[in-house]
């Protein structure tokens, strides 16, 4: 037979076949006992019967089979023989059995003391012997112990309940569930059949719905969902080849095999299956729950403190279906669960659920009322329970019991958007403060709580993100939803993953990655409810998909982009529109001259900064220079760079454009090699892309020579080349250049340079500031000073105004971080004055 | 044998790990640790309020490998947790007495 139902011939039989072939067993071979005639003959009847899953008919695979020799009053001796002659062949064969023989005073004094005895009492079931004497046991636990300890019994009762929830936790919601005794799991519907026999002496299951304590349609399910529940423990216990009540993941997927879920479209068999085994227990759950708040008098003190909401009849439903909506609405109003009753009518008049409820006000009223009270967790769980969330939203139902097989989501889909939106309404009582000071700077969350119901609506497929969008749409265009918040809420969900993907897969010390990041945020608004999303989603998926290693780094992310937004300059919506155009007019100017891949990869790697200062034509330029100069790039890096010089704006100045491979000390051999021919630095711009090309724009005095200044720009050509290979010393000859000579007297500072360092205004570079009186020379001093100090300039503005210079530099120690080290500050200053004291 | 040990950041975690395995390293181990160096975490200001993040988020990788291989591991880690110019993070090289692989109990060259 076990060959058979590892085939998947048997299934919801089994479990009962099972118990009958050991019936048979029992029976046969307590007839033939040598024993048990003796005892018949001496007129000492005994009953025999099964206890625990067994009584119930519920003999699993592996399970222990639990059995009790009864007598009337006194043990008599043959009885240890008896026991043994039918219980050892079993126990040959490996089975678990566990046997007591007793007198029925015992066994009532047992079950009175020990509640553990009387459940297993309880499904006592006759299996052969003298059945008056099964009846009289049967009764007289009634009598003598039900009847007086049915309270007690229930206290207990929901003890283990709490004892197994903080044990096993909530198995219709997670990954590896215990399917006996977690939340939802076998023992729930144990406890009711043993609760409805203390209450109201129910003999068989099927007398739940002859007494009416469920209807016929809640036994139904109920019978459905136990029964595969039991199925799939069987096939566990066989697989495992103990008894072995935790599903774990390998396990999963040789069961749904065996039951027949094949994979569809993208979702795996094994999905489906949890889908499927977390759907029933989530059913049996809510019963064992609803049954003991209805029918549990002994569940007293709750029930009288917090009553429930209920409606008087059907026919409030039937003449009016939106009132379905609006029992909720009161659920959150009052913070009190839904009676069993009216659950049980919402479920029966779903079906009035239809278009022209989704759409209508009233409907969108009482759900938006929902989502933003402070209850909502509470109301849209019950939603959720009785299928109501699913008819109202029908984009529902597909990711309801979605499960993920990936090592983060410990919860199905439809939980998971309902823990999302848990922690945004528990946010007040997190440790971390800065999250409420976040919620409460948004000038409206329902944008937000929105998203966190939808993110992972589109979770049927892959990008789940981008389906979501389309039906968020969708759903929220049928309930009328306002515009300008549905942006919002669509954002929200295309962009869910923004934040944690970009925070740990890319470098935060990269200004382009964060500003495009602000450019897809836009607003502040929308980032900060972007970020508390993010947490959100982050701890109701799983400890593996957010702990404070990952929140760490998505802090760091989330205050450099509100930096940015902050200040404005780079990722304001006129920014973010300037550099669009001015990437259409590159390209335009580009034409076919470059593919447009090649074009594109160009942009990927220019400075944020750099395409929104310079103009279209100039761009272009320098991407067509660079690609002819970028063959030699990989051979003689640096010898191989562009200079072209023009005259400018105004009058009596000359442009001078670099463009070359980036190392540390350019910048001071530029600056060295102008000063070495007498041009004084005016204003410079320069530029690092990602790549590692610069593009240095000066704007600088003319050659004191007008007339031969072709000759002194190639000699500065000529200056640099060398400086690159080795062949010139700049250092040296500018040294020698500053000695005194006695026409002219070594200029005194009027007043001292003053430098500041300023770590504020970037996230990415520390600026350091000097204010010093013009020379020649004094560009070479401080960035040849910088090189020294091993500091990297990638941003540098230069200004003369009269003969006063105010330059920034933007700078980044060789690891790429910025200075926080107050020592190290402290010596740049000192280097940087001392130097400039020097030239 | 030696142990060559690195803290990078987050996202050079792939490029590494691909030059590793390229360079014939049979297996490796990434935790995510936190920590700080010579800058001790920073302040952001909030609305006024001040929160201290005190650690920075690393990962730490750890190979095992014969003596011969250390000088090319330690080169391509270098290479790959570098962008450009600008290098990031600090590699460790420590000796390691032996090695036992559980299952079999094989010891030193043949148990990593």
């Amino acid at each position: 037979m076990e060959t058979r139902f590892s085939r998947g011939e048997i299934q919801e039989t089994f479990q009962e076949s099972h118990a009958e072939i050991m019936d048979q067993y029992f029976r046969r071979s307590l007839q033939e006992s040598r024993a048990g005639r003796m005892l018949f003959r001496d007129r000492m009847p005994f009953t025999f019967v099964a206890v625990g899953g067994y009584g119930r008919k519920e003999l699993c695979l592996r399970s222990d089979v639990d059995v009790l020799f009864i007598f009337n009053s006194k043990i008599p001796s043959p009885a240890k023989d008896l026991a043994e002659e039918v219980l050892y062949p079993l126990w040959d064969i490996g089975l678990d059995l566990g046997h007591g023989i007793r007198g029925i005073k015992d066994c009532l004094a047992l079950a009175g003391e020990d509640f553990e005895v009387l459940t297993s009492m309880m499904d006592a079931r006759f299996i052969c012997g003298d059945s008056p004497l099964f009846f009289s046991l049967v009764e007289q636990l009634r009598e003598k112990t039900l009847s007086k300890k049915a309270r007690a019994f229930a206290q207990w009762l929901a003890e283990r309940d709490k004892l197994r929830m903080a044990s096993f936790g909530d198995a219709s919601c997670l990954l590896e569930p215990n399917i006996k005794e977690g939340i939802g799991g076998l023992r729930d519907y144990h406890h009711i059949l043993w609760l409805a026999k203390a209450f109201f002496h129910l003999r068989i299951p099927r007398d739940l719905e002859y007494h009416g304590i469920l209807s016929h349609r809640e036994y139904r399910d109920l019978e459905k969902s136990v029964g595969f529940i039991g199925l799939v423990r069987n096939h566990l216990h066989r697989l495992s080849e103990r008894k072995n009540d935790r599903l774990t993941f390998d396990q999963q997927e040789k069961i749904a095999g065996v039951l027949g879920f094949r994979d569809q479209g993208d979702v795996l068999a094994v999905e489906r299956f949890l889908g499927k085994l977390h759907a029933d227990m989530a059913l049996v759950k809510s019963l064992h729950r609803s049954f003991i708040l209805t029918h549990i008098p002994g569940a007293g003190k709750r029930t009288e403190a917090r009553s429930e909401i209920s409606v008087d009849s059907a026919t409030t439903f039937v003449n009016d279906p939106l009132a379905m909506a609006e029992v909720f609405v009161e659920s959150c109003r009052y913070h009190r669960p839904l009676s069993l009753d009216t659950k049980r009518l919402i479920r029966e008049f779903l079906y009035l659920v239809d278009g022209k409820f989704r759409r209508s006000e009233r409907a969108t009223g009482a759900f938006l009322f929902v989502v933003n009270h402070q209850n909502a967790f509470e109301a849209l769980d019950q939603m959720l329970e009785i299928g109501f969330l699913s008819a109202l939203i029908p984009e529902f139902a597909l990711i309801r019991d979605r499960v993920q097989y990936d090592n983060y989501h410990i919860y199905p889909v439809g939980r998971h958007v309902l823990q999302t939106l848990f922690h945004l309404k528990a946010l007040g009582k997190e440790r971390d403060l800065l999250l409420l000071a976040i919620l409460n700077d948004l000038s409206d969350p329902e944008p937000l709580l929105l998203a966190s119901l939808f993110h992972d609506i589109g979770k049927i497929g892959k990008d789940h993100a981008q389906k979501g969008v389309l039906m968020t749409r969708a759903i929220l265009k049928r309930m009328g939803y306002d515009k300008a918040k549905a942006d919002d809420v669509l954002f929200l969900v295309k962009h869910h993953l923004l934040l944690t993907e970009t925070a740990t897969r890319r470098d935060l010390n990269d200004e382009k990655i964060i500003v495009q990041c602000a450019r897809t945020a836009g607003s502040i608004q929308r980032l900060k409810m972007l970020y508390l999303l993010t947490w959100a989603d982050g701890r109701a998926t799983g400890p593996r998909a957010w702990n404070d290693w990952i929140a760490n780094l998505v802090l760091e992310l989330f205050f450099k982009i509100l930096h940015t937004l902050e200040r404005g300059e780079l990722a304001s919506p006129d920014a973010s529109r300037r550099v669009k155009q001015t990437l259409q007019k590159v390209r335009g100017e580009i034409g076919d001259r470059m593919t447009p891949s090649e074009l594109e990869q160009h942009f990927e790697a220019m400075s944020p900064r750099y395409l929104l200062e310079r103009k279209p034509g100039e761009i272009a330029g320098h991407v067509l220079r660079f690609k002819t100069l970028r063959a030699s790039f990989t051979d003689h890096p640096a010898a191989t760079f562009s200079f072209e010089t023009r005259e400018g704006f105004p009058q009596g100045t000359y442009e001078v454009t670099f463009l070359g491979r980036d190392r540390p000390g350019l910048f001071a051999d530029l600056a060295g090699a102008m000063a070495l021919n007498n041009i004084n630095v005016l204003s410079a711009h320069i530029y690092t892309w990602r790549d590692g090309t610069v593009v240095d724009i000066f704007s600088v005095t003319s050659p004191l020579d007008p007339v031969r200044s072709r000759e002194i720009w190639e000699k500065v050509e000529r200056d640099l080349k060398n400086t690159f290979s080795g062949a010139l010393d700049l250092g040296e000859r500018l040294k020698e250049k500053a000695r005194p000579s006695i026409l002219s007297r070594r200029k005194k500072w009027h007043w001292q340079p003053e430098i500041k360092i300023d770590n504020q205004s970037s996230d990415f570079f520390t600026l350091i500031e000097v204010f010093a009186e013009d020379r020649i020379g004094l560009l070479y001093q401080i960035t040849h000073a910088l090189f020294h100090l091993g500091l990297d300039i990638r941003i540098a503005k230069i200004a003369t105004k009269k003969d006063q210079v105010a330059d920034v530099f933007y700078v980044r120690d060789l690891d790429g971080e910025k200075i926080m080290d107050a020592q190290r500050e402290a010596q740049i200053k000192e280097a940087l004055l001392q130097s400039l004291k020097q030239g | 044998m030696k142990k060559v040990e690195a803290i990078i950041k987050p996202f050079k975690l792939d490029d590494v790990k691909e030059g590793l395995s390229n360079l014939g390293v049979k297996g490796l181990t990434v935790s995510e640790v936190k920590g700080f160096g010579r800058q001790r975490g920073h302040r952001e200001v909030y609305r006024g309020a001040e929160y201290q993040v005190d650690f920075v988020s690393k990962i730490k990788i750890e190979v095992v490998m014969e003596d011969e291989l250390v000088p090319e591991a330690v080169k391509v880690i270098q290479e790959k947790a570098r962008t450009g110019q600008i290098g990031d993070g600090k590699i460790f090289i420590i000796p390691v007495e032996d090695a036992i692989r559980i299952r079999t109990g094989e010891t030193g060259k043949d148990a990593i």
